[in-house]
């Protein structure tokens, strides 16, 4: 047989595993996990690396000598944020609007807070701001919404905002004025002057103006986006430099590549890094959207038990809902990020029950990878969701991570029943237990009901992917009674996100605020009018993202273009996003043909009822997406055989705890399981990475692809 | 008992407990003598012997002494039997004239003295600013807290006063 050669490496480094797939030639692929090494990424990104590198059977140089794309998504910039560990930055704004940085936005204090803290309003709090008061000079000067000089910039304060925080050291200089979205001019004149100063001085530090990092409407985002842009990439960017040299270290030809949140690749060199901060989770969505063209359902559910989180989204006839203003580290930026509802729910999470009201809950802490649950014996004595499945016999003590990690159950069981069930008075420890798991489950099950109604959408229409290294554990738990069309899991559940990431391909995005209103009955003239605005920032953006990616190494002809609006019924508060149907719009008609993809797209994501029919529509966002295809990981598909799976697959029976009585429970390893295959519960499928519990009556089958196919018993 | 646990809840007394510890303290259930543990700190930081049966304010608290119940200042000084209103044995100062009140507002807009006065209730032992009382003038002076201690104990804490 043909040894075939891996050409994209993908890495995912979560809050607590890093993951690495492989992909080969043929598309199949293998994976690797190591524990995620935040201080330095570079550790758990190689020891994944080679754990991958080991099951192919080649050596770590081997394999980095062999591929074409190593694709990273960590969490460095995250932390730098969350750690407030970034650079000192100083910041020259319009005067009067200084406390800006301060007063931030009201649900910056509670946007990520679990639901009874909300309620609580004495805990809300502010983040930390990224920019001192101090640091923050106000110059006189104004510009209106319309992009009119109302107020000249007075030169002469510039000058002296910029020499003062010169003289404080300040490692970068960010200018940010109200509407420079419309007319930066100030900007760039204030920007001119703080350059001039510098050469003057010799002085090395940055400047930076928030038209360039992100020229949309609504100042507090704009501002947040070029505060953590200027604070946090730098050590950001470290972090990714040591894995590009690590990788090159070991052979690697190429610059390494990242996600940014809007689901396309770009090099670590990309300027607004800021753009990939958050993309390891988004990396399920593409890979279910990529799913979805094979399974021929183009409406799925996706949903992610990691550790500490659970995380839904949604692709409704194929469109993939984005956030134009997501909420990140608590800030809220004007940042395009792959929806996904999150809440705390993971494995990881600790159960409690209060001593004085016997009230159970989960979380909101959680374990972590270090010291992890108390059956890793590495220290932690409060019990989480993991001790509990281990206590019922859900998870294999010995074959934890392959085995790697060896669980004491009885230590588990002893502090369990010291800190729950002891405290709630009951004597079958077990009960509590899966008292504990139900909960985790109901709340995971309830979040998805409330994604899918909040959203309009029937489950019965949907596909439900599973996945997380915990996502099979709960699998049969969380969605029963939803009555999803389907429900898929993977052998690969545990590194999905790294293998969505790795069915991306290279893109640029860029876009612009506009106010553009078509209203119902425009004059021709008043709609020709808008037809050429239109062209002519495509055309503008077009030519920025053509740049940017030809600096990265593409050539022109590779390059595909998509250009996309944001479009409203006019006079609503949110935008949908569209993309056009074709490339410029030269006539009339042409625009037309753009509302009415508009208004289809409205359609599926609010449901046909939502169709308003004869209105308006306002534009008020305009983009232009460049893209290279990638080579992309491809399923392999087999014959469906028999309905028994072969003798090497079973691994015996073990005792496990369900609905209250023990079950003698079948034990199959999951790498065994051929296409064709039926499993009957009780039964657990062990993987090293994962675990698939199927409840009494429920049943698992394998499809062609090798997905896992959860069937509910009727 | 957990020192390293003592040792946050000594610094949340002090107003030293960071945010996210402080926050975490918040969003977490109360162990169950959170109670007990509170009172021994205060009850290190004093240097008077009384027995702390409930601290009512930053500085203040009600003790027992031989048999009565006491409101006593963090100083030591006495207000007398905790069912009486301790303001009233307390040095009051009273502003509720524009000069007064601009001297803690300075550079500042302040209230119009017709309509609004700021009490301030002082310790004649050593001086602490203990409470602040901001009302229409002639409003009498309020009585913030009169526990029913016994009730408290018996049925919120279940231990002997
Ligand atoms: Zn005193």
């Amino acid at each position: 047989m043909k040894t075939a050669r891996p050409v994209v490496a993908g890495i995912d480094a979560g809050g607590t595993m890093t993951d690495t797939i492989l992909v080969d030639e043929f598309g199949t692929f293998t994976i690797g996990k190591a524990a995620t090494t935040p201080q330095l990424e570079s550790i758990g990104f190689l020891e994944s690396a080679i754990e991958a590198s080991d099951y192919r059977g080649i050596a770590i140089e081997d394999m980095f000598a062999s591929v074409e794309v190593v694709l990273y998504t960590g969490t460095g910039m995250l932390n730098v944020l969350l750690s407030r560990s970034g650079r000192n930055i100083g910041l020259i704004t319009n005067k009067g609007i200084e406390d800006m940085v301060l007063m931030g936005r009201g649900l910056q204090s509670w946007g990520d807070y679990s639901y009874a803290d909300r309620l609580h309003a004495v805990t809300h709090h502010h983040p930390p701001p990224l920019v001192t008061r101090r640091n923050t000079h106000g110059v006189t000067g104004r510009m209106d919404h319309m992009g009119d000089e109302i107020i000249p910039l007075y030169e002469h304060e510039v000058e002296q905002a910029v020499n003062t925080l010169l003289d404080k050291e300040v490692e970068v200089i960010c200018i940010c004025f109200l509407f420079s979205q419309v007319n930066p001019s100030h900007e760039i004149l204030a920007e001119g002057i703080a350059r001039t100063i510098l050469t003057r001085r010799e002085a090395k530090t940055e400047l930076l103006s928030s038209h360039q990092v992100r020229p949309v409407i609504r100042e507090q985002s704009r501002l947040n986006s070029l505060l953590i842009e200027a604070y946090a990439t730098g050590g950001g960017r470290k972090q990714l430099k040591s894995i590009e040299k690590v990788a090159r270290e070991n052979g690697y030809r190429y610059g390494v590549q990242t996600l940014q949140s809007f689901g396309g690749l770009t090099s670590i060199n990309h300027p607004n890094l800021h753009e990939t901060m958050v993309s390891g989770p988004i990396g399920g969505v593409l890979g279910a959207r990529y799913i979805s063209q094979i399974i021929e359902n183009d409406s799925l559910v996706v949903s992610d038990l990691g550790g500490t989180s659970f995380d839904m989204g949604i692709i409704s006839k194929g469109q993939i809902r984005i956030d134009q203003e997501p909420l990140i580290g608590r800030f809220k930026l004007n940042l395009p990020l792959i929806a996904m509802d999150t809440i705390g729910a993971g494995a990881g999470m600790h159960v409690k029950v209060d001593p004085l009201t016997k009230k159970v809950s989960l979380g909101p802490e959680s374990a972590g990878s270090e010291p992890g649950p108390i059956c890793f014996d590495k220290g932690n004595l409060v019990p989480t969701i993991c001790d509990c499945n281990a206590i019922l016999g859900r998870l294999n003590p010995d074959y934890f991570l392959g085995g790697k990690v060896k669980l004491n159950v009885d230590l588990a069981y002893e502090k369990f029943k010291e800190t729950c069930a002891d405290v709630l008075e009951v004597d079958n420890v077990y009960d509590v237990a899966e008292g504990m798991i139900n909960m985790l489950d109901s709340e995971a099950g309830v979040a998805l009901r409330r994604m899918l109604s909040a959203q309009g959408i029937h489950p019965s229409e949907y596909t439900l992917l599973s996945y997380g290294g915990s996502g099979p554990l709960h699998l049969g738990g969380y969605s029963r009674g939803i009555g999803f069309k389907d429900i898929i899991t993977f052998q690969f559940a545990a590194a999905f996100s790294a293998f969505g990431c790795t069915t991306a391909d290279f893109q640029k995005r860029f876009s612009r605020s506009v106010h553009l209103d078509i209203p119902l009955e425009a004059p021709f003239m008043e709609l020709q009018e808008t037809v050429l605005t239109i062209n002519s920032i495509w055309g503008d953006l077009k030519s920025r993202a053509l740049e940017q990616m030809v600096s990265e190494g593409h050539t022109a002809d590779q390059i595909g273009f998509q250009p996309f609006l944001l479009m409203r019924y006019t006079g609503q508060l949110e935008d949908v996003e569209v993309y056009s149907p074709i490339d410029t719009i030269n006539s009339v008609n042409e625009l037309n043909r753009v509302i009415e993809t508009f208004r289809n797209i409205y359609k599926n994501i609010n449901r046909s009822v939502s169709d308003y029919g004869q209105t308006s529509v306002s534009v008020m966002e305009m983009g232009m997406i460049a893209s290279v295809e990638k080579i992309k990981p491809r399923l392999k598909k087999s014959k469906l055989g028999k309905s028994k799976p072969e003798e090497r697959a079973y691994k015996g029976l073990r005792e496990v705890y369900f609905n209250s009585k023990w079950e003698k429970t079948q034990l199959w390893e999951m790498d065994e399981i051929l296409p064709g295959n039926e499993i009957r519960g009780p039964a657990i499928i062990e993987h090293p990475a994962t675990t698939l519990v199927i409840h009494p009556g429920d049943e698992v089958f394998m499809n062609e692809w090798s997905m896992l196919h959860y069937r509910h018993q009727e | 008992m957990n020192n390293q646990q003592m040792e946050e809840y000594k610094l949340l007394v002090e107003g030293q407990l960071p945010w996210p510890q402080t926050k975490n303290l918040m969003s977490s259930y109360k162990d169950r003598d959170r109670f007990f543990k509170i009172l021994k700190i205060y009850q290190d930081k004093v240097k008077w012997d009384e027995k702390i049966l409930l601290p009512i304010g930053e500085h203040l608290f009600i003790v027992q002494k031989g048999n009565q119940r006491l409101v006593k200042c963090t100083c030591g000084h006495e207000f007398g039997d905790y069912r009486k209103n301790w303001k009233f044995q307390s040095v009051l100062l009273v502003r509720n004239k524009v000069e007064d009140l601009e001297s803690i507002y300075p550079h500042s807009d302040v209230c119009d003295p017709s309509w609004m006065e700021i009490r301030e209730f002082i310790c004649p032992g050593c001086g602490t600013l203990l409470e602040i009382e901001a009302c229409s003038p002639g409003y009498p002076i309020t009585f913030d807290f009169c526990p029913d201690l016994e009730g408290f104990y018996s049925e919120w804490l279940n231990h002997p006063l």
